[in-house]
């Protein structure tokens, strides 16, 4: 068995008797694109936040490129990117001065050439002068996503990237999560309710269900196990419902 | 007014100025009663013959550090009641559902002023009856007619005050595009109100201002004429000069009548600002 | 290079673009600047009417010479205290609330927060960034305003009124920054946007306008117009004695003022600046010999102001909002 990226083992998360998150084990393999799918309020951005150490676990623990979200939130820190979903920047700071403020929080001493490097990987060269204030969301999204690689993590994640965006800004991100998955190897854990965007970027699929885990495969053998649906749709509005034969 | 009522900030201001207002004449009670045992000193050690001065001052005479509480915490109280109103629709873009009603742009602004003239009429109502108690209990019995009357005319004018500062709260609650700027401005006008236009006028220093008695005007060449300029718009120091002439401070003499005017004046000029606001003013969103 | 100083760095930048704090800037130099133009035509118009008198006095033949005003360059700043005093400490909440606003709520907060930055990394580096922004602001203030009382106030100024005049800076710099740092707690530990600077500003009227003003008015001298004790007609080691009979009362008046941060800064800067008449043209010295313990106080305000902003910006407590 390959060593996971991220392991849950019987991760919690209540806010006052409301349960957010309930004993969720998962696991996500080096390398894998992951989607974490469910309706609005499931729990995935709960999930999320614990695993980017903004939110301690109730009960549990969770592992994230071997280091541990409760005991050594700063290793797990050092190793991930994050995209929290609508992100907004210091509209008074230019892009490059957003860029590099972040680069040097995550430990780059001169973060000027990586910063360069990355935006050619992105493709968003030429903006570096301008505020981030003028932006488009679009354009915030890929600075967004130029934030969270800058320092080369293992483990990228991703809360809605795809909201509010226009199909052709989702096309864009939709290139650009596949290439950093397959030239870099990062693993990637991605929030989402747009199933279109599982078929076409995931390597393996996780549904929640009222802090549940309901169902986590390949996306090759969950499509596999369910022959007669047409689409991925189907089968996520059957394992979501529960209506499982 | 419902919507105020539920608004916790906002309380936390009332309840300053309530209480304020209210220790105000208990601080003058008790201040009293050592300045009686004061003279009651004096003259058991023979060292005066003078009169008890007290006996001279007039009961409202506890009443006037509450001129000053009413221009410190009481404009800012209303403007933050007067930001949180327009911004609070602006917010939660609620006026887009009032404004798709068959009610017009300026009844919609005039009812939430109504809504806050209501609330800050309470609030002085209940601070000011509480006043006339405690003072009614320090003078041993019922305040007059006359000196109640008086009470009543300094309240008015506190809400005139009040009010006015309200309409500049609404009105950048509406301008601004964020939520700090909205409480900001108004903050920084009420600042060059209350310190920089006296100061200019009557070269008195900006903590002398936080006394009740309006600002003496240094006479002398430069002071006459910028005076002339910078007094009419120094409404706190139009209130002070008002309510102090109402409370018969005897510190101060002249005729209420002109800065009673020009307060009423200002709030109508006010009025008019705010509900002259475009309806596409009334919906923009936040920049936050 | 640390997160503190990484952090630091950002909100100067980001201070440096922003259009509200230039204006407010701008608004505290100005009434500065003013405070200082109409001391000076304050005291001119003294001098004029004293001009006139002895040209009155000369001209009925009298030749006595009444003493004439005297200009202390040096109390043409007691505005500019006063200002920075009441505007200055208002400012430096709307300063203090905003780094931490900003954050909490455009979301960046999530950015900053999934980044390997220690425990007290932000709310030190808020503090440092706004220690260094108002070192520069007093610095500038200070340049201008003695340059206003040499021009304006056309008054020559001594060795030791320049060192008076950075006494007096470094204070205001303490005292600008405990506002600051005070409202970054308050901020991080409110739900809502608003709550944080309207809390802070309650705090402001209270420390800095009500107490203040209170502890005036318990004055008994001030609850007869024209004084209690001149009323009457008693002399001041009688009014001494009579009040120690009532020491209890001004125990309690005098605490209230004392309780009053901005009290002890007034007290300090009044004395080293020599506005207060008792220290006005004494050696430092004997100033520092009265004033220390006010000195101390406001160094351990400071402290306690700074500890309660960087122990209460948690993680914890700066994401939790009701937007």
């Amino acid at each position: 068995m390959t060593k996971s990226a991220i392991a849950t083992d019987n991760l919690s998360k209540s806010y006052g008797s409301g349960v957010a998150l309930d004993a969720l084990s998962l696991a996500v393999g080096i390398g894998e694109v992951f989607g974490l799918l469910g309706h609005n309020g499931a729990g995935k951005t709960t999930t999320v936040n614990v695993l980017t150490t903004l939110l301690e676990p109730t009960r549990g623990n969770a592992e994230v490129a071997g280091h541990s979200v409760t005991a050594d939130a700063m290793g797990v820190r050092a190793a991930i990117g994050y995209l929290p979903e609508n992100v907004q920047f210091y509209d008074n700071l230019t892009l490059m001065e957003n860029l590099r403020f972040f680069a040097r929080l995550s430990g780059l001493r001169r973060p000027d050439q990586r910063i360069h490097d990355v935006l050619r990987i992105l493709d968003f060269e030429g903006h570096d002068r301008q505020r981030v204030g003028t932006f488009s969301k679009g354009m915030r999204q890929r600075v967004g996503i130029a934030q969270a690689i800058l320092h080369s993590p293992s483990v990228l994640f991703l809360d809605e990237p795809t909201s509010g965006l226009d199909p052709e800004g989702v096309r864009t991100l939709r290139e650009t999560i596949v290439r950093l998955n397959a030239e870099f190897g990062m693993t990637i854990f991605m929030n989402t309710h747009l199933l279109s965007e599982v078929t076409k970027t995931c390597t393996s699929i996780g549904i929640l269900r009222n802090g549940k885990l309901v169902h986590q495969d390949t996306l090759a053998r969950t499509l596999a196990d369910f022959p007669g649906e047409e689409s991925l749709e189907e089968i996520y509005f059957r394992l979501e419902s529960g209506h499982v034969s | 007014m419902l919507t105020t009522r539920r608004a916790r900030t906002a309380h936390l201001l009332l309840f300053v100025f309530i209480g304020m207002i209210i220790a105000s004449s208990i601080i003058g009670w008790v201040t009293n009663r050592t300045v009686t045992g004061v003279y009651e000193k004096v003259v058991a050690d023979g060292l005066t013959t003078a009169p008890n001065p007290f006996a001279g001052v007039t009961p409202l005479y506890y009443l006037r550090n509450a001129v000053i509480y009413v221009v410190l915490i009481g404009s800012l109280m209303a403007i933050v009641l007067g930001v949180q109103a327009t911004l609070r629709d602006r917010k939660a873009a609620t006026t887009d559902l009032v404004l798709s009603r068959p009610v017009g742009s300026v009844s919609r602004l005039l009812g939430q002023l109504a809504g806050l003239g209501v609330v800050l009429a309470a609030s002085i109502g209940i601070s000011f009856f509480v006043s006339w108690v405690i003072i009614s209990v320090i003078n041993g019995a019922p305040l007059g007619w006359a000196d109640t009357g008086r009470v009543i005319g300094f309240a008015l004018l506190s809400w005139v005050l009040l009010t006015t500062f309200a309409l500049l709260g609404m009105l950048t609650g509406l301008r601004s595009k964020q939520e700090t700027t909205a409480l900001l401005v108004p903050f920084v006008i009420w600042s060059a109100v209350a310190f920089v236009l006296p100061q200019i006028g009557t070269a008195a220093r900006p903590v002398s201002l936080l006394n009740p008695v309006p600002a003496v005007s240094s006479t002398g060449g430069y002071f006459d004429i910028v005076s002339m300029v910078t007094g009419p718009v120094s409404m706190t120091e139009q209130f002070k000069t008002a309510s102090s002439i109402i409370l018969q401070d005897t510190a101060v003499t002249g005729n209420a009548a002109f800065s009673i005017l020009i307060l009423v004046g200002v709030l109508a000029v006010m009025m008019v600002i705010v509900a002259a606001t475009p309806r596409s003013r009334m919906r923009s969103g936040l920049n936050e | 290079m640390s997160s503190t100083w990484v952090i630091a760095q950002k909100e100067l930048l980001d201070l440096r673009r922003d259009r509200l704090f230039a204006v407010l800037i701008a608004f505290l130099a100005v009434a500065t600047l003013i405070s200082v133009g109409v001391a000076a035509a304050s005291f001119r118009t003294q001098l004029d009417a004293y001009n006139l008198y002895v040209q009155q006095l000369a001209a009925s033949g009298s030749t006595t010479v009444p003493a004439a005003p005297q200009l202390f360059p040096l109390q043409l700043l007691r505005g500019g205290v006063e200002y920075l005093e009441i505007l200055g400490a208002l400012f430096a909440i709307v300063l203090g609330y905003g780094t931490v606003a900003k954050e909490k709520y455009r979301g960046t907060l999530q950015l900053l927060l999934s980044r390997p930055v220690g425990r007290f990394a932000i709310p030190a580096g808020k503090v440092l960034g706004l220690a260094v922004v108002w070192f520069i602001v007093v610095a500038l203030l200070t340049v201008t305003t003695t340059v206003a009382i040499l021009v304006i106030g056309n008054a020559p100024l001594q060795g030791i009124d320049i060192a008076r005049i950075l006494i007096a800076a470094v204070v205001a710099w303490l005292y600008l920054l405990f506002w600051s740092a005070l409202a970054i707690g308050i901020t991080a530990l409110s739900h809502r946007l608003s709550t944080g600077l309207i809390v802070a500003i309650v705090v402001w009227l209270v420390f800095v306008l009500i107490i203040p003003q209170i502890g005036d008015t318990m004055d008994p001298d001030n609850q007869v117009p024209g004084g209690l004790f001149a009323t009457l007609q008693i002399q001041k080691p009688d009014e001494l004695k009579v009040l120690a009979n009532f020491a209890v009362f001004d125990s309690i008046r005098n605490g209230l003022e004392v309780s009053s941060i901005t009290k002890h800064f007034e007290r300090l800067s009044f004395a080293f600046l020599g506005i207060k008449d008792k220290y006005n043209q004494q050696p430092l010295g004997l100033v520092w010999a009265d004033m220390w313990g006010y000195a101390i106080t406001l160094a351990a305000a400071i402290l306690a102001s700074v500890t309660f902003a960087v122990g209460f910006t948690t993680r914890r407590n700066l994401q939790r909002k009701i937007s």
